[in-house]
C-alpha cells in the first residue's frame, strides 16, 4: 500500500517540480553562454558599443532569471513540504487519505519519502546549476574540465578509501538530515492540529519550540562529548587520524538524524491516529 | 443477513468547549437504508466522521462490523462526505484509478459506465468541472463500491430537485442490498420514500429510532411530519401559526 501511495504523492509532484528541475540548468546555461560572450565581446574592438552593452544588459537578465529560477526552486520545495502535508492531510483532501483502508504511518512514511526526494533532487538541481554556470561561462571549458578531473584523480590516489566511505557518510548524512528537517515540520503541523482553533498559529509556535528543545539537546551533548572526549584527539597528529575522527563525526550526525526521525514520526503518528479531527 | 453492523456505546465527542456528541448509544443492523435525521447542529456530520475515521471520539466504544474504526473498517465504507475532497489536479480517471488500487470491491467497469449515462468526460480535471458535475463523479466513487457500509452525508443537500431524484434513484440502483445505507439528510420528504429506519439525532443524542412502516402504521404520519412535530421550535415572540 505505502507503494501505492506514493504513486500518487510523486505523480502530484512531478508536474510542478519536472519542469522546474529541467528549467534550472537551462537557464543557467544560458547565463554562462551571456557572460562569455560578453566577456570575449569587451575584448573585440571591431563590435561596436551598441553590441557590448546589449551583451552586458542580456548578462544582467539571464543573471535575474537564473536567480529567480533558484530561489523559486526553494521556496516550491519548502511550500511542497508544508503544503503537501498541510492540505493533503489535514484538509479536504485528508477525507480522502484517511478513508483510504491504510495505515496512518503509511500515509506520513509516503508524503515524507516523496518530500525528501523533491528536496534532494532539487538540491542537486541548483548545485549541478551552479557547477554549469562555473564551467562555462570560464573562457576554456577543455581546460576546465581537465583541470576539475586532473584533481579528482589526484585527491583519489592521495586519500584512498575512506575518504570514500567518508563521502558516502556525508551524503547519508545529508538526506537525513532533510528527512529530519522535513518530519521536524510534520510534527509542528501535528501538533498545530491539536489546537482548537488557530491551528496555523499552533504549528508555527509549535515549530519553534521544537527547535528551540533541539537546540538545548544539542548542547547539552555537545557539553558532554567534549569532557568525554580524550583531549588528545584533538591533536590530529595524522592525516589517517583525522579521517577517523570524521568518520565518527559523521556517525554521530547520522545517529542524531535517526533519532530525531523517529521521535517526530511518532509524535506525528500518535497525534494522526488518536487525534485527528477533520472537522 | 442480520448482525450488528455498527454499535455505539455512550460515544461522546466535544470541539474544544462546544459539545458535539453527548454519550450517544446506537445499534444498526446490515441490510437497510437508514436516515439519519436531525436538524443542523445536532451531531449527523460527527457521527458520520467518526465512524469512517476522520474523527476520534473524546470516549465510548465505535464498532463497525465488530471493529474500531481502523483499516478493516476503512476498507468496508463508503463515504459521501458533506463537501469535495479532490486534489484539483486529478482528472476523473485518475480518481478512479485510485479507488481501483485501494479498494478491492470498487467497480471500474460501472463507474465507466455510470460516467458515460451522465456524459461525464473522465479525460477533465476536477477543478475544471462545475459543482454540480463534482458531486456527481463523487457519488460515482461511492456507489461504484460494492460496500458493507455507506455513510452519505448529505448527499442532496446542495442540488436541485430533479437531480434529486436522479441521486436517490442512483443510491437506490446501485448500493450493496447486503449492506447498509445510512443517510443524514434534513430534507426529509425527499428521501422518505427510499428509506426502511430513522434514527432521529439530537443535542448529539440518537432519540429515536424506528421503521418507517410502523411510524406511518402507529402514528399516522409521514416521517416528515413526525420530524417537524418533534423539532419544533416556538417562533420567537410566541404563538403558533
Amino acid at each position: 500500500m505505502l507503494g501505492k501511495l506514493m504513486k500518487y504523492d510523486m505523480k502530484s509532484m512531478s508536474r510542478a517540480f519536472i519542469p522546474m528541475w529541467i528549467l534550472a540548468p537551462v537557464i543557467s546555461l544560458l547565463l554562462s553562454v551571456s557572460i562569455r560572450s560578453a566577456i570575449e565581446w569587451t575584448d573585440n574592438p571591431l563590435l561596436s558599443g551598441m553590441i557590448n552593452a546589449g551583451s552586458s544588459i542580456l548578462m544582467i537578465i539571464t543573471g535575474l532569471l537564473f536567480a529567480a529560477a533558484l530561489v523559486g526552486l526553494l521556496i516550491m520545495t519548502i511550500m511542497f513540504v508544508i503544503q503537501r502535508f498541510w492540505n493533503g492531510l489535514l484538509k479536504e483532501e485528508g477525507y480522502l487519505m484517511f478513508t483510504l483502508p491504510v495505515k496512518v504511518w503509511e500515509l506520513i512514511v509516503s508524503k515524507a519519502l516523496t518530500a525528501t526526494l523533491v528536496a534532494c533532487v532539487s538540491i542537486v538541481v541548483g548545485v549541478f546549476s551552479g557547477v554549469i554556470l562555473a564551467v562555462f561561462s570560464t573562457s576554456n571549458i577543455v581546460y576546465a574540465f581537465a583541470y576539475v578531473w586532473k584533481n579528482l584523480l589526484n585527491s583519489v590516489i592521495e586519500v584512498g578509501p575512506v575518504f570514500w566511505i567518508n563521502m558516502l557518510l556525508l551524503i547519508l548524512v545529508l538526506i537525513l538530515g532533510t528527512t529530519g528537517r522535513i518530519y521536524h515540520v510534520y510534527a509542528a503541523m501535528s501538533l498545530g492540529h491539536l489546537f482548537a482553533t488557530h491551528k496555523v498559529v499552533g504549528s508555527c509556535v509549535s515549530y519553534i519550540g521544537i527547535s528551540i528543545i533541539m537546540s538545548i539537546l544539542n548542547n547539552i551533548m555537545s557539553a558532554i562529548l567534549s569532557s568525554v572526549v580524550p583531549r588528545q584527539f584533538y591533536y590530529m597528529t595524522s592525516y589517517g587520524m583525522m579521517e577517523a575522527m570524521s568518520s565518527l563525526y559523521l556517525l554521530y550526525m547520522m545517529l542524531v538524524s535517526v533519532i530525531e526521525i523517529i521521535i517526530f514520526h511518532v509524535i506525528t503518528e500518535r497525534i494522526l491516529s488518536k487525534k485527528l479531527n477533520l472537522e | 443477513m442480520g448482525g450488528m453492523l455498527i454499535q455505539c456505546q455512550d460515544v461522546w465527542k466535544s470541539y474544544g468547549s462546544r459539545p458535539a456528541l453527548h454519550g450517544l448509544n446506537l445499534q444498526l443492523e446490515s441490510g437497510k437504508i437508514v436516515g439519519l435525521l436531525g436538524p443542523n447542529g445536532s451531531g449527523k456530520t460527527t457521527l458520520i466522521k467518526i465512524l469512517n475515521g476522520l474523527l476520534t471520539a473524546d470516549n465510548g466504544m465505535v464498532l463497525v462490523d465488530g471493529s474500531e474504526p481502523g483499516v478493516y473498517t476503512k476498507s468496508i465504507i463508503s463515504y459521501l462526505p458533506d463537501k469535495p475532497y479532490f486534489a484539483g489536479w486529478m482528472k476523473v480517471s485518475d480518481l478512479f484509478d485510485l479507488f481501483e488500487d485501494f479498494y478491492m470491491d470498487f467497480d471500474r467497469e460501472k463507474a465507466d459506465h455510470m460516467c458515460r449515462a451522465l456524459q461525464i468526460d473522465e479525460k477533465l480535471r476536477m477543478k475544471t468541472l462545475s459543482k454540480g458535475t463534482k458531486e456527481k463523479v463523487q457519488l460515482i466513487l461511492v456507489m461504484s463500491r460494492r460496500a458493507k457500509l455507506y455513510l452519505l452525508d448529505e448527499p442532496i443537500a446542495g442540488v436541485d430537485p430533479a437531480a434529486r431524484d436522479y441521486i436517490l434513484s442512483t443510491i437506490l440502483n446501485n448500493y450493496n442490498p447486503e449492506g447498509t445505507v445510512l443517510i443524514s439528510t434534513h430534507l426529509i420528504s425527499d428521501v422518505e420514500r427510499v428509506l426502511d429506519e430513522v434514527l432521529f439525532i439530537q443535542n448529539g443524542q440518537i432519540i429515536r429510532q424506528a421503521l418507517v412502516d410502523d411510524i406511518r402504521e402507529k402514528e399516522g404520519k409521514s416521517v416528515d411530519e413526525l420530524f417537524r412535530d418533534m423539532f419544533r421550535t416556538v417562533p420567537f415572540g410566541g404563538g403558533e401559526w
